[in-house]
């Protein structure tokens, strides 16, 4: 448990590996979050979102002021097949780790937890007739919800995704 | 060697539940075995819910075991209209309940044993839970042949499924929880495990049918309380703790604050009905009047347990279209619920016409549909 949260500590001074890559918003050598202006990947005018984790394995990515919620890839092999995604109504308001669904696979019925305070704006329609696309595309088609970031600091406590991927690497061990 | 505490031992369960401090035995650090004393379903569930929020796991493990009066308990994303036959339940005061599980829909009576194997979410491990049941089995009856599926069932004699595992994880704490047949009412179960209905189209989860044994039909000695006291000398055994069984009241507010509030949340019809997944009938059926065959069409969406979309198609002039429109409309928003239903098919009648043909008609027409219910 204390290397769980001295690895959460560590995740936010990490600095970038791949300088061309859409890093986390952290500033390498404070290990201070920089002002909130994601790095673009060069072509296209669409901005580039840095996905951030919780530690429940959640994923959000943040675009326009509209987060989109996930599963990691580590969650979706942890689950296997997914039979059903128990996803909240439109509108729904939710809290920093309000459980807002469940998804149920041939292991158990999961708990999903929100990763920031917001409304949901949309809920992945087509996961009602093809839960399995969580398994599938689980940081593309396999999307769960979108939602409002109200309090855009909480993207601060959330994991980079060289700092998840630490993290799921000590849970292995 | 079993001794079961007096429900006078409760307080000092509190402490040993509540504080993880020193002020009670070691052991218990590492693990508690408990059961209840009540046999009403939606207390059992709640106290496995109270478990689940409240308890520090992470060094310790826990084993409920626990029974219930008769009743059905659906998986927490299915079907009840889809699963089980609702009108023989009411009629046999059968009750219905929603687990927060997933998995199958399971018949439980007295003479079902509910093992709960509480652990981190680090420990879970179904495979090991079960095999620790077949041991324990095996124990009291070493001709017993049974064995864990890779479905997580347990089957007797290779063909007869003696027992089906769900298992739900939350953010700290895992629960698997498995059944076991030992002298279950077969001819009850396969009563009320039989959905009337074949034309339900949904995405709720659906059960695999099985055929089912009693393990008393095996070997007649093995009763509830052998099995359920062999299940825990086994368990306390693995985990090196004394064999020692806590009995607990999930109605005592006292040792378990907030337990009610689950319970009555586990009792509501928005969470037993109102959780099911979206689902649609569409369906045709015949009625009889006056010696006269007439066929109905329907069609309808429910969403949340209650009615979204209502069509129903009569043969021309039979009931005047202005009513059956009406009789639509107004079920629009109602629960998919033969009492409400009901009500409000009464309310109808009372502003049309006070007619003897309109008033018969209306009533068969109501009745019929009500039946999908």
């Amino acid at each position: 448990m204390a290397a769980l949260r001295a690895l959460r500590r560590l995740g936010a001074s990490l600095a970038p590996r791949c300088p061309g890559r859409c890093g986390p918003l952290i500033s390498p050598r404070t290990g201070r979050p920089q002002a909130a202006s994601a790095r673009s990947l060069g072509t296209g005018a669409l901005l580039c979102a840095a996905r951030k984790f919780t530690d429940k394995h959640e994923w959000i990515s943040v675009e326009n002021g509209i987060g989109t919620v996930g599963i990691s890839n580590f969650a979706q092999e942890a689950l296997g097949d997914i039979v059903y995604c128990s996803l909240p109504e439109i509108g729904t308001k939710l809290n920093k780790q309000d459980e807002f669904g469940a998804l149920e696979s041939v292991k158990a019925a999961s708990e999903l937890y929100s990763p920031l305070t917001g409304e949901v704006t949309e809920i992945n329609a087509t996961l009602a007739d093809n839960p399995g696309l969580v398994n599938k595309s689980c940081y593309e088609d396999g999307w769960l919800i979108k939602m409002t970031v109200d309090n855009p600091s909480e993207l601060n406590e959330l994991m980079s995704e060289d700092a998840y991927e630490k993290f799921i690497k000590s849970i292995e061990d | 060697m079993v001794i079961l505490s007096s429900l006078k031992n409760c307080f000092q369960l509190f402490y040993v539940l509540k504080i993880s401090a020193a002020g009670f035995k070691y052991t218990a650090n590492r693990g508690l075995i408990l059961q209840s004393v009540s046999s009403d379903v939606y207390q059992n569930l709640a106290m496995e819910d109270w478990i689940h929020d409240n308890m520090n796991l992470e060094n310790r493990q826990v084993l409920f075991l626990w029974r219930n009066s008769p009743t059905v308990v659906i998986g927490r994303h299915q079907n009840p209209w889809q699963e089980c036959n609702l009108k023989i339940m009411r009629k046999k005061n059968i009750k219905l309940s929603r687990r927060r599980s997933g998995g199958g829909t399971v018949y439980h009576d007295l003479g079902n044993i509910n093992f709960t194997f509480f652990t981190s979410k680090k420990k879970y491990e179904r495979m090991e839970n079960l095999k620790l049941v077949v041991r324990a089995l095996k124990g009291l009856q070493p001709q017993l042949d049974v064995c864990a599926t890779d479905r997580y069932d347990l089957l007797l004699d290779g063909n007869f499924k003696i027992s089906g595992t769900a298992a739900k994880l939350g953010r700290t704490v895992a629960y698997h929880h498995c059944t076991l047949l030992c002298s279950a009412d077969k001819i009850n179960l396969s009563s009320v495990l039989k959905s009337p209905y074949k034309v339900i189209k949904s995405n709720a989860t659906p059960s695999m049918p099985a055929l089912v044994k009693n393990l008393f039909e095996e070997d007649p000695t093995l009763t509830c309380e052998m099995v359920m006291d062999a299940v825990a000398a086994e368990y306390a055994r693995c985990h090196q703790i004394d064999h020692h069984i806590t009995l607990i009241n999930p109605a005592d507010e006292t040792v378990f604050p907030g337990i009610n509030n689950k319970t009555k949340e586990l009792q509501t019809w928005e969470w037993i009905y109102g959780k099911t997944p979206k689902f649609s009938i569409s369906t045709c059926f015949n009625m009889v009047y006056e010696q006269s065959l007439l066929e109905v069409k329907v069609d309808i969406h429910v969403k949340h347990g209650r009615i979204e979309v209502c069509n129903i198609v009569l043969p021309e002039q039979w009931l005047p279209p202005a009513m059956c429109n009406e009789l639509e409309k107004n079920l629009i928003g109602s629960k998919f619920c033969p009492s409400e239903t009901t009500a409000l098919a009464s309310t109808l009648l009372r502003i049309c016409p006070q007619n003897y043909e309109l008033h018969s008609k209306w009533s068969l027409l109501c009745e019929n549909v009500m039946t999908l219910m």
